[in-house]
């Protein structure tokens, strides 16, 4: 079979950090190979070099047997290969017309040939079964669309290799069999495919060649038949996976949130969420599926306070806590993992230790007989964190920026837990972060609920939810549509209320 | 063409106001409010605005934000004196839209080359604006008669204007026509007469500039939405490192985008000078570069979105210019619609909105019904006023081009 790619020692360092070591690997014409390993395995490092982004220390890569040197992306562009990348590349102000073609015309006062476009365009789409339609706008699209346009992008180009990085973090499980099927339709046609991930599932679903790395180096190119998820995880990480583990313990009967005929709408008097109740006891997590955009997220801003809502009452504990504002409700024991963490949570350019008062900041604790900022006990609350959390830092002045996304994560998973909230809304909590950290994440929050706390989750990740959750909630356009118990569903039946297939 | 029609849909904010100045205009007090006169030096007055809004707009569609136009527009004022006293009126064009791009040269090696705050270059622009313009003047001018440190000499011969022929009195060979719209006009019939002494401003005494410049409207759609080079510069102010992966040279379509704003911006104050007083004048721009900055985010970003908004302002311009009475006029409309709103207001339930546009409504017409004559201080004020309500209480969605004022470094991802 002949090679779309091969690559022979690869090495490429960065400041204190051996990102690929002596990486050699070989990709069939025709194929989908999948390239897995944890956050940090050097999967990422690799592809950049592929694609031109980044330059090898040394080490050589054919395509289609041609030895080639790759200086930017533009020369991959040139011998064949395309890459969809994790966070879409595409400008909202645009049509999908107006996306595939940017950059391809070079930058002249002449009138668009828009009708040769459409026709050549259709035509691709119609070869590889996209079902993408081209005069809508980026913004009107869905994810799933979004990154069907991010791969009609490079096919127009004339890409015969495919590299997709993580494709499926952001889609839910239709979207993800969706996908699937239009890399087999590619497949099918000829278009080699480079699959990264670190889902095993999915990996051993798609990819007919599965490649290991860990910590830098390619740790061995295996078959997808006959090779278990076990064996590929203890591959990936050296020993076997964590699983969100499920519960034992059970619930307590003591109300700690009970919410009431909550509605709200946007600022454009458009219905974000409507008639939501529920209740959450302590000792209990309960989790809110669904769709990114269908009111889960104003229903939080709107328990912190943030988000206003015109109907129906929140009561924690024994306090209706409508006319309370944001700090007076964190006071009473709300705690917030917000899902955006460089945005949200952390002031990225403060060490840590002023980072740990932010949202406790007019508690008496960190504030002195002159209510100035009290940094001892602010430096001590951080130690803490960083300890307790095994959060790698060099010391608690470092800034937040100089921390992975994993320890920035724990250390604001930490914060939130060290005043022993009441409850604990967590949003995303472990989104983008290796495995190691998820585990810690996961264990710290089972910990806490145990001896107490309630905990409101969120999250995309859908296995996350049904191991972590007590309870589950399906939240569909704004509505609750469905409660069910973790033990009795899938990710697929999950995956099936959450984008209303289902009610 | 589709565009018009979406634009006037969402602007009812000032057809509204519109109908209720035609209305007003039947009191013969207030007839100045829609005379072809005022339609005609509203016209002439919205060209600089219009021309500085259009160059706000290429700025901003590449993703740098331009406060620098004010300056722009100084230096247009000064070179286009200058290129008109040298090389006649239209060699003052030319140089105006020179000097502009010279200083939007200026501006783009600022922001896109060295990363400079967009604000903070554009306010040092501005500044450096008024003394260069006052250095050349002394340097080129100097012992020249009628010459000033703050004036330049006039410029000789005029650019040419002319009516349409039937239209409005236009001559064809050396045959004077007679003036359809102008008998219509004088003739007094409601709304009729109205539309064509609107018309009537639009047609008569049409200088070749204006015509130029209104043509750059739909030139400017053209480039920027059916052009390769107006595709890439579109997408560098929305997502510039998405731009990047596709080869698009982001800076290049930045410096292309500032520079060609200057270029218009240049424009607007050579306009200012040669359709003005053919002299330079030391201030002579009056905040029109900031007001041409409004008109862009009235018009959404768009070309024809800032005609309307350059239009309302000279059209309020062009009131207190021609007669008290007329302003007295606005202010009814002002009163009168802001009621209006109130009413909308209140029957959508926003509380605030409706005490915001009540309160003002009634003040506006209290104040006209307490005074005969409105205080001259106002009368100044008026256009920028009015504007502002409007402005404030159009509740409309404004898209920005999304990083609009954010420093793009070649090969960072965000």
């Amino acid at each position: 079979m002949n090679k779309a790619i091969s690559v022979s020692k690869i090495t490429k360092s960065f400041p204190g950090v051996l990102a690929n070591s002596d990486i050699n690997l070989e990709i069939n014409e025709g194929t989908i190979h999948a390239i897995v390993g944890e956050n940090g395995a050097g999967k990422s490092t690799l592809m950049k070099i592929l694609y031109g982004m980044v330059k090898p220390d040394s080490g050589d890569i054919a395509i289609f047997d041609n030895k080639t040197v790759l200086n930017s992306p533009k020369d991959a562009i040139d011998s064949g290969l395309g890459m969809v990348h994790q966070h879409f590349m595409l400008a909202d102000n645009l049509t999908v017309l107006e996306s595939v073609i940017l950059g391809i015309d070079k930058a002249t006062f002449k009138n668009i040939n828009l009708k040769r476009y459409t026709s050549e365009i259709t035509e691709v789409i119609n070869k590889y079964n996209l079902n993408i339609d081209l005069n809508k706008n980026i913004d009107e699209l869905g994810v799933g669309e979004k990154q069907r346009v991010e791969i009609l992008k490079v096919l127009f180009r004339g890409a015969k290799i495919l590299i997709l990085d993580e494709p499926t973090a952001v889609l839910v499980p239709q979207e993800v069999d969706e996908l699937f099927n239009n890399l087999r339709d590619l497949k099918n046609n000829g278009v080699t495919i480079i699959f990264i991930s670190h889902k095993l599932d999915e990996v051993l679903e798609i990819a007919e060649d599965i490649s290991v790395m860990r910590g830098g180096i390619m740790v061995n190119t295996v078959s997808a038949d006959g090779i278990s998820k076990k064996d590929l995880a203890e591959m990936m990480i050296g020993k076997s996976l964590p699983k969100p583990p499920k519960r034992q313990s059970s619930i307590s009967t003591s109300e700690i949130l009970s919410i009431e005929n909550l509605s709200a709408v946007n600022e454009n008097g458009k219905k974000v969420f409507e008639n939501i109740s529920f209740k959450l006891n302590s000792s209990e997590i309960l989790g809110i599926a669904g769709v990114e955009g269908n009111g889960q997220r104003e229903i939080v801003e709107a328990i912190i306070g943030i988000h206003n809502y015109e109907t129906g009452t929140i009561k924690l504990e024994n306090n209706t806590i409508d006319d309370f504002s944001i700090r007076e409700r964190l006071n009473l024991g709300i705690s917030f993992i917000p899902e955006d963490r460089q945005a949200q949570a952390l002031i990225m350019d403060m060490s840590l230790t002023n980072n740990v008062i932010l949202g406790r900041q007019s508690l008496a604790k960190y504030k002195t007989k002159l209510t100035t900022v009290n940094l001892t006990n602010a430096a001590k609350a951080s130690e803490s964190v960083v300890e307790n959390f095994d959060v790698k830092t060099p010391n608690t002045g470092t800034i937040a920026t100089a921390l992975s996304g994993g320890n920035q994560q724990k250390y604001v998973v930490g914060r939130e837990l060290e005043d022993n909230p009441t409850l604990l809304i967590a949003s995303q909590p472990t989104r983008g972060i290796d495995i190691g950290a998820q585990a810690l994440i996961w264990e710290k929050l089972r910990n806490t609920r145990d001896e107490g706390l309630g905990v409101l989750l969120i999250s995309a990740d859908l296995e996350e939810l049904i191991g972590l959750s007590d309870r589950i909630v399906v939240i569909y356009q704004g509505q609750f549509v469905a409660e069910l118990q973790p033990e009795e569903i899938t990710p697929e039946i999950l995956g099936s209320y959450m984008t209303g297939l289902k009610k | 063409m589709n565009e018009l029609f979406r634009i006037i849909k969402d602007k009812y904010v000032i057809l509204t106001p519109l109908f209720l100045i035609i209305f007003i205009a039947q009191f013969e007090q207030y007839s100045q409010l829609t005379s072809s006169g005022t339609f005609g030096s509203a016209l002439r007055l919205s060209i600089p605005i219009l021309l500085a809004g259009l160059g706000g707009l290429f700025s901003e569609r590449t993703g740098v934000v331009n406060i620098g136009l004010e300056g722009m527009m100084i230096m247009g004022t000064w070179f286009g004196a200058w290129g008109g006293y040298m090389y006649g009126p239209w060699g003052g064009v030319l140089f105006g839209l020179i000097g502009g791009g010279l200083f939007g040269l200026i501006h783009a090696i600022a922001t896109v080359s060295f990363q400079v705050d967009h604000i903070v270059s554009g306010v040092a622009i501005n500044i450096l604006a008024v003394g260069a313009a006052r250095f050349f003047n002394i340097l080129a001018f100097d012992g020249i008669a009628f010459a000033s440190s703050t004036a330049s000499p006039r410029i000789e011969g005029e650019i040419g204007k002319f009516n349409f022929p039937y239209l409005s009195g236009g001559k064809i060979g050396e045959n004077e026509t007679t003036s359809l719209l102008g008998n219509i006009e004088n003739a007094d019939i409601f709304l009729v007469s109205d539309i064509s002494a609107l018309l009537l401003g639009f047609t008569s005494n049409i200088s070749y500039f204006t015509i130029l410049a209104l043509l750059i409207v739909p030139l400017s759609v053209f480039v920027l939405w059916r052009t390769p080079i107006g595709l890439q510069m579109r997408s560098v102010g929305e997502y510039p490192s998405g731009s990047e992966s596709l080869g698009v040279n982001v800076y290049l379509m930045k410096y292309i985008g500032v520079i060609i704003s200057g270029c218009f911006a240049g424009l607007a104050g050579a306009y200012l000078v040669l359709e003005g007083p053919n002299v330079y004048l030391q201030g002579q721009t009056n905040g029109r570069g900031f007001i041409g900055l409004a008109s862009l985010l009235f018009g959404n970003y768009r070309p024809f979105g800032v005609l309307m908004g350059a239009g309302l302002f000279g059209f309020a311009d062009a009131l207190q210019l021609r007669s008290e009475e007329a302003i007295q006029g606005l202010l009814v409309v002002v009163g009168v619609f802001l009621i209006m709103l109130t009413i909308r207001n209140i029957s959508q339930r926003n509380i605030r909105g409706s005490i915001g546009t009540g309160l003002l409504g009634s003040l506006f017409l209290f104040w006209f019904m307490s005074s005969t004559q409105v205080p001259i201080q106002f009368i100044y004020f008026t256009p920028h006023l009015t504007t502002l309500v409007v402005l404030s209480f159009s509740k409309q969605k404004f898209r920005m081009p999304k990083k609009v004022g954010v420093p793009y470094k070649k090969g960072e991802l965000n």
